[in-house]
């Protein structure tokens, strides 16, 4: 037979217990949170990388990217002929609609845009939710550079095509015995 | 014009009907859409006998937004922003779904460090979801200490959780053919660690709750589902296995790893309250040593990929399917039907809530309506799941 309420004087015991250890409780505006390089806070923008391709603005589930550009024309060189190119005017991303995928991110070719784990940028004004390129920009110097991956993950092929390529240029100069001496 | 209704004992208790009883009406009665005993945007209208309930009616809807017709405009790769929405506190399950129709119609391997990571990230949101259950259903029967333990529980997960993806609630961290980006290094480690951590501070949720008398008071005996009324209505999940209906995709249709791993399907007789709540807690154990089992896999795998290289613009062939997986409130069912466009042109939701909730109007009639908040809370839905 059970003695009634030895239930809740179990519940209380582990209240108790755990009065006696230190609390977990974050001490947030006072300490900020340390937080992964993957976290999504907010979206950096490169401003030199971006060509007004408009995938990112096309790609984004519910448009809330907007850009606009106009076409430059770049004089002829001696003996060429003049080309054209896009100038950004304008690139602005409304927060207060983002669904914080990162598609954008993702669809971009140009590596323009970037995840940052910044996050203070509360409103009292939606519309001031919506950054222009300027304040996009700013982002960027609190971007922090990718984690490094799991060793079992796949080496990026990005270092199999550079490897390949230095070899590609290293091979006419040197016979392709002594690399390694080179090296050192 | 203003009809005073007598509903009970009281003002009207010298009133007396012909067969000699107290005279009394019926009282309609709405809990919600803005109520604090409901989550959310869940309506009932319970038709009141003093303090009885004698009809009730779930009214579903006030949360509806779309998310099918919306997935019909959208590719492969912006259904995921939405799939994982409807139910936010599984959002890696659901975002699962899609990937998993999407692969079976383009005939697709998926990369075998993928599915084991896939495996261990849904068993890792399970538990995260079932921790926000175990602790809110005490609140709503008066206890808020066991909230403050399970948000502790949650934070130590979301924090792996987040490193890997980035995200929070919505990981948004499937890709048709694998995952977004490969495991950050080190994260195999802390992973475990906080999977240890989780594990080793679950007694204190058990010795809060599961042996208080004042829950067990509120729970025991109370709302009981029959298996009958689980195959009638279409209840899963946890909710249908507190009620002795055995059955789990995860064993009994595996997919990802599941085939590999010793499953074991967590079931109660009583279909009451407090076994829904019992099967939650065991599952949550399960789910830690399921999550473990695939750490150990993880760690042992070959090096390789874990995702697929994909095309520009992926389109699905022409065709139909019905892919559904145990999410941890229930089966999670997507049936996708593509006419070879690179958005779906049907993508049906089946949602755990919808169907779990609908036993409320016959489960209700009957119980008092204190216990109503009880049977409410115990049926662990998301409004969003209900309405889409």
């Amino acid at each position: 037979m059970r003695l009634p309420g030895a239930g809740l004087a179990k519940g209380l015991a582990v209240t108790m217990r755990t009065m006696t250890k230190r609390s977990v409780t974050d001490q947030y505006p006072d300490v900020k949170p340390e937080l992964p390089p993957r976290s999504r806070g907010v979206i950096a923008l490169l401003e030199e990388n971006c060509t007004v391709c408009m995938l990112c603005a096309r790609e984004c589930p519910d448009w809330c990217i907007y850009i606009d550009s106009h076409k430059e024309t770049i004089p002829a060189p001696e003996g060429g002929r003049e080309r054209q190119r896009n100038v950004l005017d304008r690139f602005a991303i409304d927060f207060s609609l983002c669904m914080y995928c990162g598609i954008c991110i993702e669809a971009c070719p140009f590596d323009a845009l970037f995840w940052s784990p910044e996050f203070e940028y509360a409103e009292f004004d939606i519309r001031n939710m919506t950054h222009e390129k300027e304040r996009l920009g700013q982002w960027m110097s609190t971007v922090p550079p990718p984690p490094a991956v799991d060793g079992r993950a796949e080496r990026p092929k990005e270092l199999d095509a550079a490897r390949k390529a230095m070899e590609k240029a290293a091979a006419p100069a040197a016979p392709p015995a002594a690399p390694v001496e080179a090296a050192e | 014009m203003v009809t005073e209704r007598i509903v009970g004992m009281g003002a009207g208790a010298d009133l007396v009907d012909d067969g000699g009883r107290i005279a009394t009406q019926d009282m309609v009665l709405n809990i919600g859409p803005q109520h604090p005993s409901t989550h959310g945007v869940l309506r009932l209208r319970i038709t009141l006998d003093g303090e009885r309930i004698v009809d009730a009616e779930p009214i579903v809807g006030y949360m509806h937004r779309g998310a099918e017709k919306l997935f019909e405009v959208r590719d492969y790769r912006q259904i995921i922003v939405l799939a994982n929405r409807h139910d936010w506190l599984s959002a890696f399950a659901n975002e699962l779904g899609v990937v998993l129709a999407a692969e079976r119609m383009l005939g697709m391997d998926v990369p075998v460090r993928a599915v084991w990571a896939r495996t261990l990230l849904a068993e890792l949101n399970r538990v995260l979801n079932h921790l926000m259950f175990l602790g809110s259903y005490p609140i709503e029967l008066g206890a808020i200490t066991p909230i403050f333990y399970a948000f502790r529980e949650r934070e130590t997960l979301q924090a792996v959780m987040e490193e890997i993806s980035g995200g929070r609630m919505h990981y948004m961290f499937n890709r048709v053919g694998g995952l977004k980006e490969d495991l950050p290094a080190g994260w195999l480690g802390r992973a475990r660690r906080a999977v240890t951590d989780v594990r080793s501070r679950l007694p204190d949720l058990d010795r809060l709750v599961m042996g208080n008398e004042i829950f067990l008071a509120r729970t025991k005996g109370v709302g009981i589902i029959s298996p009958e009324m689980v195959a009638a209505y279409g209840v899963s999940g946890p909710i249908a296995r507190a009620s002795g209906v055995d059955f789990d995709l995860r064993r009994d249709e595996p997919y990802l790893a599941y085939g590999e791993l010793p499953v074991t399907v967590v079931t109660r007789t009583d279909g009451d309250c407090l076994s829904r709540f019992q099967c939650l807690f065991e599952q949550l154990q399960v789910s830690l040593d399921l999550a473990d089992a695939c750490l150990d896999r993880l760690g042992s795998l070959p090096p390789g990929p874990i995702n697929t290289r994909l095309p520009k613009v992926l389109k699905v062939p022409e065709g139909a399917t019905y892919a559904w997986t145990e999410n941890p409130l229930g089966i999670n069912g997507y049936y996708l039907v593509s006419k070879g466009d690179k958005t779906p042109w049907r993508l049906k939701l089946r949602s755990a809530s919808f169907n779990n909730i609908q036993v409320l109007g016959e489960l209700l009639p009957g119980a008092l309506i204190a216990d109503m908040v009880a049977i409410l809370g115990s049926m662990f839905f998301v409004v969003g799941d209900i309405d889409k």
